[in-house]
């Protein structure tokens, strides 16, 4: 990442001009790339549709079947939407806090927080329905989030690989926990290995509607908070310097990113790998400037959600592939790529 | 002709090394797993009283007490005491090998990979092929796959943390989908492999495990010297010809052995492997791997978790990785702080 950054900010330094015309011509690309997807969202399922239905029914002149088909898929495609936009703007602004290119809310134990909130509410308050529990799966991830920060981060100098096994001491408490709830009671099982599994569809809009505003929250205070981390790239001691505030930076990026992360992960269970790999895209693309990252992640990240989707109910027709496994399967790979490229004693 | 110092002299010509430490610390760990064992054979409703136990054991039980000793609860015993020794023995030579405390061959990825690998069986060939054969191709796989990402071998343990991430993510995935896929009762009992049980254990099972243990344990005793110089730096212990290269590959395929026989009969249990070889080092102060007293160790804490997953009174009965998997994950953690602390992670 170092490397981009280098690369991308000299050239660009005397000609600001040409650097806004160029990100505004990425705009419009990520734009438009978001838009397919959207319309691929609402195109492809397990009853066929056309392009040409899907245009149709958007412009109001479709028979009223085909409307009642694409219009089912609607919930589907703004929950992609919204949970892409939240794992994808919280991993930027996790890796801008910790300066650690591996920081994801699936590696960092808040997946497994949710999860620890989702099977305490169900087994032992006797909530149910998906609007209800998105309200445990919020704390739960806060908390393990914090946990994780503070063990795996506090002190000097970061470390990579002790953050993320920091990571994963959260979880496996965490894990172990759940698995003993859930193997003791079989409806709280039942309707976990259906959360766990991260899909988009069977969801409705109600549940995109309670999230919502711990995902709005989280959106605003990333970008209120990106010049702050703009300057906390330069270094603790530079930014001391130049007025900011460390440690209140980071802690409020760690709140906005575990909201956003949070909120997404409630809403459709856990999907990995959309907060690690979107931002490191939009960075190769955008370069280092936060605010700049935080919009093109909140576009690229729906857009590489939605498409996974999309792609999952297509491989196995007429059945259906959940999207977290889709994400799993494509991450991983990518991840095992970086990692022969990582430099020795990281 | 005086005797040397810190061995332990068998008839004229063999000294095992053998420090007064050790053996006193084994001796304890030995106590204490024996005692174990009674309270795991005499706890309980079923369990035959701890007067009877000394006859029923030399062939003297009958009825009750015979199904519980040679059914019930014998062949876990056996089984849980040598699965336990296996990983210990396992993460001994793993974390020697990447001189990393924190390295296992569960954190790895082989835990997540065997799991993948019964959830692949149970799906696609229910009935064909037994459930423990997928969990060991599984996890031979992910360990495969781990290998050639780093691009280094397993020398590099942070590149090899990550990868193992990596590996474990698509695994972990895989057994969503399958948990998923199938109905409410498989994916329970799937679910419950996947987090490695002792219940229901046969002498089928007792046997497979002690084979792989004692065909490994002298190869494991045979490199344990050079084992240790290697730990003292490549060049050293090239200097002190303990080859390390080729020590190096040997230990990680026993250790991956080892952890694959304990796979197969157990399923993924974890953090074993992880933390017996700590809790060994601890006891003893010293450095060098411990491959012994890890082993004793690894038995000592699978036994007792086991015990505990047996006779804790809660509501419903939980495969005995759930407990090592909490258990384990809390060791971790204070290991992790405690390193902080001191500053050398």
């Amino acid at each position: 990442m170092t490397v981009t950054v280098v690369r991308t900010v000299p050239g660009d330094a005397g000609a600001p001009r040409a650097r806004a015309s160029r990100l505004v011509w990425f705009l419009i690309v990520a734009l438009a790339v978001l838009a397919l997807a959207m319309l691929a969202s609402i195109t492809f399922g397990s009853l066929p549709t056309s392009v040409g239905d899907a245009v149709d029914v958007l412009r109001g002149t479709a028979d009223e079947s085909t409307t009642a088909v694409v219009q089912s898929r609607y919930p589907r495609t703004a929950l992609g939407l919204l949970a892409g936009l939240g794992l994808a703007v919280a991993g930027t602004i996790m890796q801008g806090v910790t300066r650690n290119p591996l920081a994801d809310p699936g590696l960092l134990g808040i997946t497994a927080g949710a999860s620890a909130g989702v099977v305490s509410a169900t087994a032992f308050l006797g909530v149910s329905g998906q609007w209800n529990t998105v309200w445990w799966a919020l704390p739960g991830a806060l908390l393990a989030g914090v946990l994780v920060h503070v063990i795996g981060s506090a002190g000097s100098g970061a470390g990579l690989a002790r953050l993320v096994l920091a990571g994963a001491v959260v979880t496996a408490v965490l894990t172990a926990y759940v698995q003993a709830v859930t193997l003791g009671m079989p409806k709280v099982f039942d309707s976990y290995r259906y959360w766990v599994v991260g899909a988009l569809g069977g969801r409705d809009f109600d549940v995109l509607l309670s999230v919502l505003p711990a995902a709005g929250l989280g959106l605003l205070m990333a970008l209120l908070l990106a010049p702050a981390l703009n300057t906390l790239a330069l270094g603790d001691e530079t930014a001391s310097a130049l007025g900011a505030s460390p440690g209140l930076t980071r802690a409020l990026g760690l709140v906005a990113a575990t909201l956003l992360s949070a909120a997404a992960t409630a809403a459709v269970g856990p999907i990995a790998f959309i907060g690690l790999a979107v931002p490191h895209i939009v960075k190769a693309v955008v370069g280092a400037e936060v605010r700049a990252q935080v919009v093109f992640s909140a576009i690229l990240g729906p857009a590489l959600l939605l498409l996974a989707d999309v792609a999952g109910r297509v491989v196995l027709r007429p059945q259906e592939l959940m999207v977290g496994i889709v994400t799993a399967f494509i991450g991983a790979p990518a991840l095992l790529v970086a990692v022969r490229r990582m430099r020795s004693g990281t | 002709m005086s005797r040397p110092k810190g061995f332990l002299v068998l008839g004229r010509t063999m000294a095992v090394p053998l420090s007064r430490v050790s053996a006193v610390t084994g001796l304890a760990l030995l106590t204490l797993m024996l005692a174990a064992c009674a309270a795991t054979l005499s706890l309980g409703r079923l369990g035959i009283p701890l007067a009877d136990l000394p006859g029923a054991l030399t062939g003297g039980a009958g009825g009750k007490a015979a199904f519980v000793l040679e059914r019930l609860r014998g062949p876990r015993l056996v089984v849980g005491v040598g699965t336990g020794a296996a990983l210990g023995l396992s993460g001994a030579l793993f974390q020697t090998v990447t001189r990393n405390p924190l390295g296992s061959p569960d954190v790895i990825g082989l835990a997540a990979g065997a799991g993948a690998g019964a959830a692949a069986v149970a799906l696609l060939l229910p009935g064909a092929v037994p459930v423990p054969f997928g969990a060991l191709a599984g996890a031979v796989l992910a360990i495969a796959l781990v290998y050639l990402s780093t691009g280094t071998g397993f020398r590099n343990p942070g590149r090899l943390i990550v990868a193992g991430i990596g590996v474990s993510a698509m695994a972990v995935a895989f057994i969503q989908y399958v948990v998923y896929a199938v109905e409410r009762d498989k994916a329970t009992v799937l679910t419950a492999y996947v987090n490695g049980s002792l219940s229901a254990r046969s002498w089928e099972h007792a046997a497979t495990i002690w084979i792989v243990l004692l065909v490994t344990a002298p190869f494991a005793a045979a490199i344990a010297g050079r084992l240790g110089l290697a730990e003292m730096g490549d060049e050293t212990a090239a200097m002190l010809g303990a080859e390390p290269g080729r020590t190096r590959t040997a230990a990680v395929a026993l250790s991956i052995l080892l952890s694959a026989g304990a796979v197969a009969v157990a399923g993924p249990i974890s953090f074993i492997a992880l933390t017996a070889p700590q809790i060994a080092r601890r006891l003893t102060r010293g450095t060098g791997p411990h491959l012994m007293l890890s082993a004793l160790t690894g038995a000592l804490l699978l036994v007792l978790a086991d015990l505990a997953a047996q006779q804790l009174p809660l509501p419903v009965s939980l495969p005995v990785g759930i407990y090592t998997l909490g258990l384990g994950g809390l060791y971790l953690g204070y290991l992790l702080i405690r390193e902080w602390k001191k500053g050398t992670l």
